[in-house]
């Protein structure tokens, strides 16, 4: 075979932000906040995006002073409709549509054959359509952007966090800056620092770390060739020997390869240029021109952290949870974290709600990572069979899909990220379901949500209950809105006449009530709250 | 999961089960089994059923150690 010589892009300039001494240093005196967060990836950048939302003046320490990882190409490329429906909330969606590759089908093969696919489109009534990729330091990058010009969030770059000292009346939390070392002193802290977080094994937590043999490389390339704007996966390529292959396009026709590899590889040949150069020379064949922007050999690892709220302290994204990449279930539930947290910080902050609520947030999104881990391993082990007999039940799927439609549900090569539903608990007595961003009457549900920290109470068809209820608004966080039963809201949320049903500000239903019974829609605010009695103050400004 | 005698030609499924074997290699063999015990998963169509049935199958194999001193009474 004659040698090819193999391009390069240049590598991305990303923005670098600068670090200013902050009043901290050297002033002698410790300065307390209400929430410092550690670590500007996108579970940190959209925490701090949310509270600057909600004012609350948040502190966000990163070591670097820029986005993305330095030296990798991006991380995360796919984007979940819940995801995209908080940034739409956070006023940064039309830049993600705008820079993104909006996609709804996904494709499964094996061999030459298509023997899987689904259209995520005939699930959704959102604003949004069900997934965007782009490169993460994208939405990095457009996330920084909106914090700063919502103004109020301190960002503090080349800031490490040396030590936390967990204690009952706050955190204290040293960082190590070009300028020198300071304390300071917070009320909430959230470790944000991603899957090798030091600060969470200085506190010595259990996160029942595993890593998996399987191993890929990935290829982000440059070509162009109009290949669908689909998610296609291969179960057992013929240009990978026999083995599985995503294609995906992200921003600046730039395509994700990653390939499933022997389970001896060595890490550093497979990601050899020419080695990945003659892989997707297979798949392209001759001809196609194409230039590299990024190769990366891995393997998959995962942990569970057992809990993400330690007194003062709270761990969102990677920090807590790690699961394989298939399905995008992890970037979109670091972002979903935040999302669940942020709005129950405000409350708490403000003495709208009580301090066990923020215990709901480790239960919630506990059970949200513990699903996502349960159904990645699912995935991982359909697409690395560990024995013979593993392999033949796969054959016999593979077979079978090519002809009937049963089999072909059993195929798993990912199943994508949804907003988790939570079960009953004490703050939501019947359990939590995601709304989607539906639009009714002129405006959205996230449009509704902007603008403050309360619960939404849709009543149908309302009548004199409203009245009733409204007094509500005046004890609690709570804003009702009257709709009716043709509208599109009450259709998507099943709800009918007289019924009145309680948003929380993440766009979860907490309850499901009848209009004409205020005390058991104030006894189900109490409860979602974690709080006996009314402040006898309005929320925040509606 | 049913345990009483349910298929109405018990001699008649076995002999078609058998004459499906018929020429293959014992890997092709297992092969048809795979795909058999997933048209059938899917005719149950029940989890509760299929997770019995799955936990009485691994339940009711025979030992290697049985096999051996097995002897005709």
């Amino acid at each position: 075979m004659s040698a090819e010589s193999w391009k390069f892009a240049p590598a991305y300039e990303l923005p670098c932000w600068p670090f200013v001494a902050p009043p901290d240093l050297g002033s002698g005196a410790r300065i307390r906040y209400p929430v410092v967060i550690a670590g500007g990836g996108l579970a940190g950048l959209t925490l701090a995006c949310d509270l600057a939302l909600r004012g609350v003046r948040a502190v966000l320490l990163d070591e670097d002073d820029t986005v993305g990882v330095r030296g990798a190409s991006s991380r995360g490329i796919c984007y979940a409709q819940k995801s995209l429906e908080i940034f739409d909330r956070l006023g940064l969606y039309e830049r993600i549509r705008d820079k993104g590759i909006t996609w709804s089908v996904g494709r499964t093969f094996s061999g030459a054959d298509e023997i899987y696919a689904f259209n995520l489109d005939d699930e959704s009534q959102s604003e949004q359509p069900p997934f965007i990729n782009l490169q993460q330091f994208y939405l990095e990058w457009f996330l920084v952007e909106r914090i700063l010009e919502i103004g109020g969030t301190d960002v503090r770059w080349k800031s490490r966090v040396a030590t936390v000292e967990n204690g009952a009346d706050g955190v204290v939390v040293e960082v190590q800056t070009p300028a020198g070392a300071y304390s300071l002193e917070c009320d909430w802290f959230i470790d944000a620092t991603g899957a090798n977080s030091r600060i969470r094994d200085a506190m010595g937590l259990q996160t029942h770390a595993s890593r998996g043999t399987d191993r890929w490389c990935i290829s982000d390339v440059r070509f162009k060739v109009p290949f669908a704007v689909e998610r296609w996966t291969w179960i057992d390529a013929p240009f990978n020997e026999g083995r599985a292959v995503w294609q995906h396009l992200m921003a600046d026709d730039v395509w994700r390869l990653d390939y499933q590899m022997g389970g001896d590889a060595d890490p550093e040949a497979i990601s050899k240029p020419e080695v990945a150069g003659a892989r997707l020379r297979q798949q392209l064949g001759p001809g196609v021109e194409f230039e590299f922007v990024w190769i990366g050999p891995y393997g998959y690892r995962d942990h569970l952290l057992e809990t993400f709220r330690v007194g003062r302290t709270m761990f969102i994204g990677d920090a807590a949870h790690v699961v394989s990449p298939f399905g995008a279930r992890g970037g979109n539930n670091g972002i979903q974290d935040a999302a669940n947290l942020g709005w129950k910080l405000a409350l708490v902050l403000e003495e709208q709600a009580g301090d066990a609520l923020l215990d709901s947030y480790h239960v919630e999104r506990y059970e949200a990572a513990a699903e996502n881990l349960k159904v990645t391993s699912r995935t991982s082990r359909f697409l690395a069979p560990r024995s013979a007999a593993e392999h033949r039940i796969r054959r016999a799927v593979t077979a079978l899909a090519r002809r009937h439609e049963f089999a072909r549900r059993l195929s798993n090569t990912g199943r994508m990220a949804q907003a988790n539903d939570y079960s009953p608990s004490p703050w939501s007595g019947a359990g939590a379901r995601s709304v989607q961003n539906i639009a009714f009457d002129d405006t959205t549900l996230m449009r509704c949500l902007g603008g403050g920290t309360r619960f939404l109470g849709f009543v149908v068809d309302a009548g004199p209950a409203l009245e009733g209820l409204a007094q509500l608004g005046a004890r609690w966080p709570v804003a009702f809105h009257a709709i009716d039963t043709a509208s599109p809201l009450a259709a998507h949320l099943g709800v009918s006449a007289g019924d009145v049903v309680l948003v929380r500000p993440d766009a979860y239903v907490a309850a499901r009530l009848r209009a004409d019974d205020p005390v058991s829609v104030e006894a189900a605010l109490r409860a979602a709250l974690s709080r006996d009695e009314p402040t006898g103050a309005p929320g925040a400004a509606a | 999961m049913k345990t009483h005698a349910n298929i109405p030609d018990a001699d008649g499924f076995y002999e078609a089960w058998l004459s499906a074997h018929e020429g293959l290699s014992d890997e092709q063999s297992t092969d048809l089994d795979a795909r058999l015990v997933l048209l059938l998963a899917n005719q149950v169509g029940d989890q509760a059923v299929l997770l019995d049935c799955i936990a009485e199958a691994r339940r009711t194999a025979v030992p290697p150690a049985a096999l051996s001193v097995a002897k005709p009474t």
